[in-house]
């Protein structure tokens, strides 16, 4: 699956042929991708603030929530970019930081402490802790490179969620003192409050904004401001010097770079912008728990990054955007089945790309359907004694797809199994032999969609990232926005 | 008139196998001093005279393939630590400096590997090595502060500065361009680009010729001589091709097996029977 | 002494395992420098199939084999399962990758991983697992050892892995296919040009490192009963370090690794608290990492300039 022309590159053929390449964007994004190629980056960044600032009028109450999910998925990813996209550090420790922001702020602004501190000196100081714990934790790091930083940095995640659940059972902890909540985590976090603007509550500033649009545009600043600086940042020298050394360690040291204070630079940057992000965070979920930080939320951010384009900014945020909200979209079965029926479609289309073979994929799965249904209701009546599930596309469904009564569980589980046999031999098979794998794989896709997935949104969405993780670094390693890259070793 | 470097007994193995023996090198001291010879009083005179008619001077590093070469510029960066020996830049010792440290000591070099930072835009290649002699902050950068704008604008200035040195090759549109849409030969160029950004006295050059046609090698020995001439840089350079070396060299050492066997002018070290046996029995073509 | 036997026997149970594991990871890591996030999964399901097969069979209270005929059957549903995966792993997220930057393949491990184990949710529930050993082998059963005695399924895990260990190193150092395995972990390019056949060298190793994850799936779900869907990846995790500690790429440096984890983990369970157990081998191994980041009996990388 390795695009063809990697494997001359830098042979002068190649390179006559780069001009060429440089169009381009063809398919159908290719006109949103030029139009985008053509904004510059201050008119990009108003459009995003100005599209975003219209959604809370545009959903109701609490779905607000949802943006402001996303909009710290954002801010989180935007730091880890730092120390992935840019610096080339694979950092798996990097969801203690926006942890430790969290949990600092929760301390600091519950009961666990008899001190409540002020939110505008609380957010400053955690920012800076974060960044030194970033440092420090970097220290011991410096030396190792790849594979064992990444090892390393996991370590450190997995110890910081297991101090937070056994903290008051620490040996050096006084009985009384109970920090972090333990395994409850800490409930109750005080909102958000600037010299008086309470961003909770229910009225203030004549009770205009709800509480969760306050907690919005609050988020939205923050990122805002977040973006600006990174993309100077980026654009500095100091951004460059991470880039070199993403690209080459040796030769950045060659050029003058001092490695390891960069190095520790972006881990620093990084962790402060998870800390801000965390605190962020604890203010708005009103508490804090050792499960928001495990390896699911690392794996979500990472998600995030390389689906939108690690080193890209607005990549990063499109890839944000895109891995906060589909889970919100997993919840509704109804939405669930349109967005899986969608990507099926999707998929079919950049997999087939001819229409006489799509209308034959889609006849095809058709036909297998009624025949599958008639011979099982032969053999097994319970095939199809089974209750429709009650959303509104499944409906149209109702006379071709199996349900099954009983056994509904196991059935599904070989299903599933062969479901992804049959994908990966779609994935190698060509011509019309990848239509006849394709279809039998997107029946019993269907089958195990309609049974069980659409229940599980949960399971569903762990599938989904990690499908997106593999997938995309097959397909399109560059994400959504980032540009190829290319390496030579 | 003190050396930019020297090289004092030099020696490395790598486990059992003696890659560099006893070397001694001296580099960029003008054509006339030798290091057991130091010139005072009224010699230095001569030396600066001498000096800046020519500010530096080109060695070329010759020897067939496993020779030593590179190991030798690795052991001069900071690669590697020499296991006895001692290297001197300006008379001090730069033993156990790291490649960051050595380089802002005004130490560049190119890489017989081609080492260009692939993903980024060619003249960010160059913008990127300016780090050492720039100052600007973090802060600076993230606010734009009008002393960052200055300096951004001075590394533009300079990055586009060396670019320039190499004419039509690497001109115009491709600053823009990924670095490794380049071919090799422009990778070669742009490394020495990137080396120039750095603000060196030193340049060492790792086998610039190398995969460059006949009209592109003669381009680049005329673009040696102008480095030295114009820009004032002393160059220690590798190179495997007769012509290049012939055509650049003030002074020519001979290496085979870490060993030194001959060091003097082209002429003479081209016709030493060590050097000819050298390449022979390596196998080579020997001197053309 | 006592109980300071029992914790030995203990650890080294849980080291063999980790041991086999890290046996895994080392190997795939020497041939490809990547770090294969998933193989805690394959291990996963290989006790999965091993539970499987049990069940087919009737399950620990009602053989409807003789109880040697069903570890056989188990452990073979385990290598069957596991190195289908580990083998289906390579082709479709990894050898894709290999001209991909460095990170590239290491992302797709980790989705790779976490697919497998939402695979796992789905398929066999968030319920664990067990395999009710003792109906199966008795507990009063095994050799004594100084004052305790070791349970004979202690004894089969302990044993089996050590003589697989044994089977590995001749393999990797007699036969033709071992130095092949060798010739492309020193050097991918030189080896395809001398003729081997670089993919096929690297099946071989995902097959046989995963058809080792899956056999200690099944040991520990007989040694410990409890199997569940996220077991892949504490234990991975483990293995992994294991495999570092000892030295990545080297086949001793795993088994050592491997063991010295083992210890190190009831150890700490037996004396200190099960508390603290991740926490301290972690926090261990980062000391060891620093100290020596190529390992016990790894040989520091080249670098090449
Ligand atoms: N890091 C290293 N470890 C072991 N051997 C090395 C290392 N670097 C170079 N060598 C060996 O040193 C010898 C000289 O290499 P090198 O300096 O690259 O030669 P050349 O003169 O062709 O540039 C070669 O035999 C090479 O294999
Ligand atoms: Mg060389």
């Amino acid at each position: 699956m390795t695009a063809p022309d990697e494997t001359g590159i830098g042979v002068d053929e190649w390179v006559e042929q780069s001009e060429g390449r440089r169009e381009g964007h063809t398919g159908f994004t290719a006109p949103a991708r030029r139009l985008f190629d053509k904004l510059t980056p201050g008119s990009r960044l108003t459009l995003f603030l100005l599209a975003a600032a219209t959604y809370p009028f545009l959903v109701r109450g609490s779905d607000v929530r949802i943006g402001i999910t996303i909009l710290l998925l954002a801010m989180v990813a935007l730091g880890l970019n730092v120390v992935v996209g840019w610096a080339g550090l694979l950092d798996l420790g990097y969801v203690a930081f926006y942890g430790f922001g969290a949990y600092f702020y929760a301390i600091v602004a519950s009961d666990q402490l008899p001190a409540h501190w002020p939110t505008w000196i609380a957010i400053p100081i955690i920012v800076a802790a974060s960044a030194l714990l970033g440092a420090l934790l970097s220290l011991p790091s410096r030396r190792l490179v790849g594979d064992y930083l990444a090892i390393m940095t996991l370590f450190f995640a997995q110890i910081f969620v297991e101090l937070v659940r056994n903290f008051e059972r620490l040996p050096f902890v006084p009985d009384d003192l109970n920090l972090t909540g333990g395994p409850n985590g800490i409930p109750g976090v005080k909102p958000f409050e600037f010299f008086g603007f309470e961003f909770n509550g229910q009225e203030l500033l004549g009770g205009t904004l709800p509480t969760f649009s306050r907690q919005y545009y609050l988020v939205l600043v923050f990122l805002g401001l977040l973006i600006v600086g990174l993309h100077n940042l980026n654009d500095s020298r100091t951004g460059r010097a991470w880039r070199a050394l993403r690209e080459d360690t040796l030769a950045a040291e060659h050029m003058t770079m001092p490695v390891n204070r960069l190095k520790l630079l972006a881990f620093a940057v990084g962790a402060g912008i998870a800390g801000l992000s965390g605190a962020l965070f604890a203010t708005v979920q009103n508490g804090v728990f050792p499960n928001n930080f495990n390896l699911f939320v690392l794996i979500i951010m990472y998600a995030a990054v390389i689906l939108g384009g690690s080193g890209s900014i607005p990549g990063v945020v499109l890839g944000a955007v895109a891995i906060a909200y589909v889970p919100e979209l997993l919840r509704d079965p109804t939405k669930a089945g349109l967005l899986f029926y969608v990507g099926i479609a999707v998929v079919l289309f950049v997999l087939v790309r001819r229409w006489d073979k799509i209308a034959a994929t889609v006849g095809g799965v058709f036909v297998l359907g009624l025949v599958v249904r008639f011979f099982s209701s032969r053999i097994w009546d319970e095939s199809i004694l089974g209750e429709v599930n009650d959303t509104s596309l499944s409906r149209l469904l109702d006379d071709w797809v199996l349900n099954f009564e009983s056994q509904r569980d196991v059935i599904t589980s070989y299903a599933f199994v062969l479901a992804i046999v049959g994908v990966l031999l779609v994935v190698l098979a060509t011509g019309w032999w990848k239509i006849a794998a394709l279809i039998p794989t997107l029946y019993l896709a269907i089958l195990v969609w309609e049974n069980k997935l659409v229940f599980q949104p949960s399971i569903t969405r762990q599938l989904l990232f990690g499908a997106v993780l593999v997938v995309m670094m097959a397909v399109r390693p560059q994400g959504l926005l980032g540009t190829r890259r290319v390496e030579i070793m | 008139m003190k050396p930019i470097l020297e090289l004092r007994s030099l020696s490395k193995a790598f486990g059992g196998l003696q890659v560099i023996q006893d070397l001694d090198l001296v580099v960029g001291a003008g054509q006339i001093v030798t290091d057991d010879d130091p010139v005072v009083g009224q010699g230095e005179a001569v030396a600066d005279l001498d000096f800046s008619l020519k500010p530096g001077e080109i060695v070329s590093v010759i020897g067939p393939n496993g020779a030593g070469k590179t190991t030798l510029f690795n052991l001069i960066t900071g690669i590697y630590e020499p296991d006895s020996g001692d290297i001197l830049m300006d008379g001090r010792s730069i033993i156990g400096l790291s490649p960051e440290q050595v380089s802002n000591l005004g130490v560049a070099r190119t890489f017989q590997t081609l080492r260009v930072f692939l993903n980024m835009t060619v003249k960010e290649n160059v913008m990127a090595a300016a780090y050492g002699n720039t100052k600007v902050g973090m802060w600076g950068s993230v606010f734009r502060t009008p002393s960052a704008r200055r300096e951004e604008k001075q590394i533009s200035d300079l990055a586009e500065s060396k670019l320039s040195f190499f004419g039509e090759r690497l001109m115009g549109y491709r600053w823009d361009q990924p670095a490794y849409s380049l071919s090799y030969a422009n990778r070669r160029r742009l490394e020495i680009a990137r080396a120039m950004a750095t603000n060196p006295r030193l340049l060492m050059l790792d086998e610039p010729a190398a995969g460059m046609n006949p009209a592109e090698t003669h381009e680049i020995t005329e673009l040696i001589g102008q480095l030295r001439d114009d820009v004032g840089y002393s160059i220690l350079v590798i190179e495997h091709d007769m012509h290049v070396v012939e055509g650049i060299s003030d002074r020519v050492i001979a290496l085979d097996h870490g060993v030194k066997i001959a060091e003097g002018s082209f002429e003479e070290v081209a016709t030493n029977p060590h050097v000819i046996e050298a390449y022979l029995g390596a196998g080579a073509a020997g001197t053309k | 002494m006592e109980f300071f036997l029992q914790q030995t026997v203990n650890g080294l149970t849980l080291g063999s395992v980790y041991a086999l594991l890290a046996l895994g990871y080392s190997m795939v890591y020497g041939i490809l420098k990547l770090l294969n996030f998933a193989h805690g999964e394959v291990y996963m399901f290989g006790a999965f199939a091993g539970y499987g097969m049990l069940t087919i069979l009737g399950g620990s209270s009602a053989l409807v084999v003789p109880v040697w005929l069903a570890l056989v059957l188990m452990f073979l549903a385990a290598i069957l399962a596991s190195s289908a995966i580990g083998v289906a792993l390579e082709r479709f997220a990894y050898r894709p990758l290999r001209q991909s930057t460095r990170i590239a393949p290491l992302i797709s491990a980790i989705g790779a991983s976490f697919f497998l184990q939402a695979a796992a949710l789905l398929m066999f529930t968030a319920n664990s697992r067990t395999f009710n050993t003792p109906q199966l082998i008795a507990i009063d059963s095994g050799i004594p050892f100084g004052p305790i005695r070791v349970w004979m399924v202690r004894v089969l895990v302990i044993v089996t892995s050590f003589v697989l260990m044994v089977l590995l190193y001749l393999w990797v150092n007699r036969t033709k296919t071992g130095k092949a395995v060798r010739a492309v972990s020193f050097d991918r390019e030189a080896a395809a040009m001398m003729g081997i056949d670089v993919d096929k060298v690297i099946v071989v190793v995902f097959l046989i490192g995963s058809a080792l994850a899956g056999i200690g799936g099944v040991m520990v779900g007989l040694v410990f009963g409890r199997i569940f869907h996220i077991m892949g990846f504490v234990a991975g995790l483990k293995a992994f370090t294991a495999a570092v500690l000892g030295g990545i790429g080297s086949i001793p440096g795993a088994m050592l690794g491997g063991l010295m984890i083992g210890l190190a983990e009831a150890f700490t369970t037996g004396y200190i608290s099960s508390t603290f157990q991740n926490l301290i081998v972690f926090g261990l191994l980062i000391v060891v990492l620093l100290i020596r980041p190529s390992g016990l009996l790894g040989r520091p990388e080249l670098v090449k300039v």
